[in-house]
């Protein structure tokens, strides 16, 4: 089996606030993880972390077998990380089309006709199609993050991250983004995602990651961490989403 | 109370030839303290603490001191040690370092304002710094930028009155010079007010236009 994500005893600080501690984390190819875990357990920061935007402070990480050092290009890496944030960060100067053409035209060289061809088809993709000449700000959340999705998806990485991608959105316009999600998922896609949607993870994920104060609890398939906790820690915190 | 415009009247083609100084000097030290704003506000937020440094030098000396001593120093003091710039060139560089000073500061926190989350979806989309800055958090910036910019250009289009102590013949000067011959400071004062006034309104406008341009989108 292929890795293609790889951390070990990763360390991450903030100042004097030790965030993520011998951190190991092995992803494959294909694989769908959800993490899940109380707010402020280092959950993103793993996430920023594998496409380095977060330096670590020991520790290593290797992304498609290759070790991540300081002659690594970042920019060639984090091409190939789609990473999809629980705010969007839409470029609002910027309409749907354009959001998604940006970044294969300015970092790929790739021709407006080409780009636009494509970012067509993947606002199709996300349902979007009659939406393409709308800025952000005239988009409900729930468009946003499907336009969020498809920019990262027009770079054709090889994972996608998602950083609570629904939390940021109104009950109703939920599902839609998880349905996007799930249809990445069944092209195949390797995801990360971060999400307290539970059903989701049943659905979706391969394995589920229960992480917290920078520490991996316990992880296994959907129904052993759902059904047969092991933990403590993890039978309070599902406890607590429950409710 | 005898007022007589008049006079003034026949003066105008001799104002109006001091108003294109004056935008002129305008003109070219905004242009130039753009530069030094753009440059120096990059430098203010890079990682490299010598430019960094530098940067806040910059901006605290100019800011600390009054433009008037500023023109002096370039002017009348250079010369003392051999350097020797024509009172036009002393104007205008004079004015532009000082506007650069608060343009540094204006483009800054303009860049500062933009969500965090814009850097960070750039880069995670493979933009390098350079990329990121010219064609996601720039534009984005100087959309921020623009009030304080405009009331930085009204600024400097006033300051360049300044530039008539180092013998500059523009708006205030030729004021003052057609005073010696007419002695109507009143008549001459305020028609050289509402010529500043004329100016800055027709840029006013234009800004305001642009603003609302850029709301739209
Ligand atoms: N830029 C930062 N500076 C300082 N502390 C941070 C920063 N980012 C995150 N942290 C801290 O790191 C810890 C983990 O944060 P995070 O990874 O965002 O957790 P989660 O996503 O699980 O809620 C928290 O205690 C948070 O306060
Ligand atoms: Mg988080």
């Amino acid at each position: 089996m292929n890795s293609l994500v790889e951390m070990k005893k990763v360390r991450k600080t903030f100042g004097a606030v030790e965030v993520l501690k011998d951190f190991n984390l092995q992803l494959q190819e294909g694989e769908r993880v959800v993490i899940i875990g109380p707010s402020g357990s280092g959950k993103s920061t793993v996430l920023r972390c594998i496409n380095q935007l977060e330096p670590i402070q020991s520790g290593c990480i290797h992304f498609a077998g290759e070790p991540v050092t300081r002659q690594t290009d970042l920019c060639a890496l984090r091409m190939q990380i789609g990473m999809v944030f629980q705010r969007f960060n839409l470029f609002p100067h910027k309409t749907a089309l354009e959001n998604v053409t940006e970044a294969p035209m300015v970092v790929k060289g790739i021709s407006r006709a080409t780009a636009e061809q494509e970012a067509l088809r993947l606002l199709a993709k996300v349902g979007l199609s009659d939406k393409t000449a709308n800025y952000p700000r005239e988009l409900s959340g729930g468009q946003q993050q499907r336009v969020a999705i498809a920019r990262a998806l027009a770079m054709n990485p090889k994972i996608m991250l998602f950083d609570e991608p629904t939390s940021a959105l109104d009950p109703e316009l939920v599902g839609e983004v998880l349905l996007t999600m799930k249809e990445l998922a069944e092209d195949g896609m390797t995801m990360v995602v971060v999400t307290h949607e539970m059903s989701f993870a049943r659905e979706v994920a391969d394995r589920v990651i229960f992480m917290d104060q920078g520490m991996i609890v316990e992880q296994g398939s959907p129904v052993e961490v759902f059904e047969r906790p092991r933990h403590e820690r993890t039978k309070a915190f599902l406890k607590r989403i429950h409710h | 109370m005898n007022l007589d415009y008049s006079i003034v009247v026949n003066k105008l083609p001799l104002l109006l030839e001091g108003c294109w100084v004056t935008l002129e000097i305008s003109f070219f030290s905004l242009l130039l303290g753009m530069v030094f704003g753009t440059a120096g506000a990059l430098c203010r937020l890079s990682a490299n603490p010598v430019l960094n440094r530098l940067a806040f030098l910059y901006v605290w000396i100019i800011r600390g001191t009054p433009v008037m001593v500023q023109l002096f120093i370039l002017y009348f003091g250079l010369p003392q040690l051999g350097i020797k710039l024509s009172s036009m060139t002393a104007g205008v560089f004079g004015l532009a370092v000082n506007t650069g000073a608060y343009i540094t500061e204006i483009i800054r926190a303009g860049i500062q304002a933009v969500d965090k989350g814009q850097l960070e979806a750039s880069m995670s989309l493979g933009m390098n710094y350079r990329q990121s800055m010219t064609r996601i958090i720039g534009p984005q910036a100087a959309k921020i930028c623009i009030p304080p910019l405009v009331n930085q250009y009204i600024m400097t289009l006033k300051n360049s009155s300044i530039a008539s102590l180092v013998t500059i013949t523009e708006l205030f000067r030729t004021g003052e010079q057609i005073i010696y011959t007419t002695f109507r400071s009143f008549e001459v004062y305020t028609v050289v007010a509402v010529l500043y006034l004329i100016m800055n309104s027709i840029f006013m406008i234009a800004a305001d236009k642009l603003e609302k341009g850029l709301a739209r989108r």
